[in-house]
């Protein structure tokens, strides 16, 4: 078991208080005091469950700045064209599908480089991640592809996740 | 009225996507293409309508309470969708389901037989 940090506790405090200033939206004395003294206790308790490394890695504004892009710019524009794709698929009576699960390498070594592209891989329609594997140092993602264009795994990976692990690697290793 | 128009038509947007989504579960020849199709409706189906509420609740209602806790359900569920569907198709898969017909390629298959 981890122990808790001072400030992964930190981190999860202002992400608690920021969802309950959103979710009530009141500013009087008595609601942000009571949202405070709640968050506390939640971030004393839950802190080592959620952050494994280090806490404060995108508080720097270029780090936060490159992550709101990617997700606003490239994630969108991914998000789209694959979901444009799909829906062609699913209105053309879902006959030409070529479904498969290929294994492709990631360059990410930390655990949230790969949470983050591994999520952003299940969120574009058409592509699933299902595991993860190391092997000599190497990280690898099995992921369900809809339509096996590639079997090569480089090719495969490019095809897959090349704007978006380049996207992730400008804010996280 | 101006305002009204551009919220339809994100609504318009969302449903439409939503419709593909489901129109691909029930059609989907396996589980885990079944699984694929309603990734459309968590992503721009869920946007589409949540771009219009937002849009409806901040300028038509002058609320951004309301505004707000909209974009919050539509961030929540584009945070959660993919843990789900990424645990969904890995307990399918160790759960011993195979799509009907062969796969193009089953490299899990092939690293992890048993």
């Amino acid at each position: 078991m981890q122990k808790t940090k001072l400030p992964a506790v930190l981190a999860t405090f202002v992400v608690c208080y920021a969802f309950w200033i959103l979710l009530t939206w009141t500013f009087t004395v008595q609601e942000l005091a009571a949202g405070a003294i709640v968050s506390l206790a939640i971030a004393l308790f839950s802190a080592r469950f959620f952050v494994h490394e280090k806490a404060g890695w995108l508080a720097n504004p270029v780090r936060f700045l490159a992550c709101l892009g990617y997700w606003i710019g490239t994630f969108m524009k991914e998000l789209i064209s694959a979901n444009l794709n799909m829906a062609r698929i699913c209105f053309g009576g879902c006959r030409d599908i070529n479904p498969g699960i290929v294994k492709i390498p990631t360059d990410m070594q930390s655990d949230y480089g790969i949470a983050a592209v591994a999520n952003s891989i299940t969120l574009t329609p058409g592509t699933i991640t299902m595991e993860t594997t190391e092997e000599d140092g190497q990280n690898y993602l099995y992921v369900h592809w809809i339509d096996v264009k590639e079997t090569d795994p480089e090719k495969a990976g490019e095809a897959i996740k090349g704007s978006l692990e380049r996207g992730v690697r400008r804010f996280w290793k | 009225m101006a305002l009204r128009i551009v919220c339809d038509i994100f609504f318009a947007i969302g449903l439409v996507f939503a419709f593909a989504g489901t129109k691909g579960i029930l059609k989907m020849p396996d589980t885990f293409s079944r699984m694929q199709a309603q990734t459309c409706i968590a992503t721009l189906g869920v946007l589409g309508v949540v771009i219009g509420g937002v849009l409806y609740a901040a300028i038509g209602m002058h609320s951004a309470g309301t505004a707000i806790k909209i974009a919050v359900i539509g961030l929540l569920i584009l945070v959660t969708n993919p843990i789900g569907s990424h645990v969904l198709a890995r307990g399918a898969y160790r759960g011993g389901i195979r799509p009907e017909k062969k796969m193009e390629t089953d490299d899990l298959g092939r690293d992890f037989d048993d």
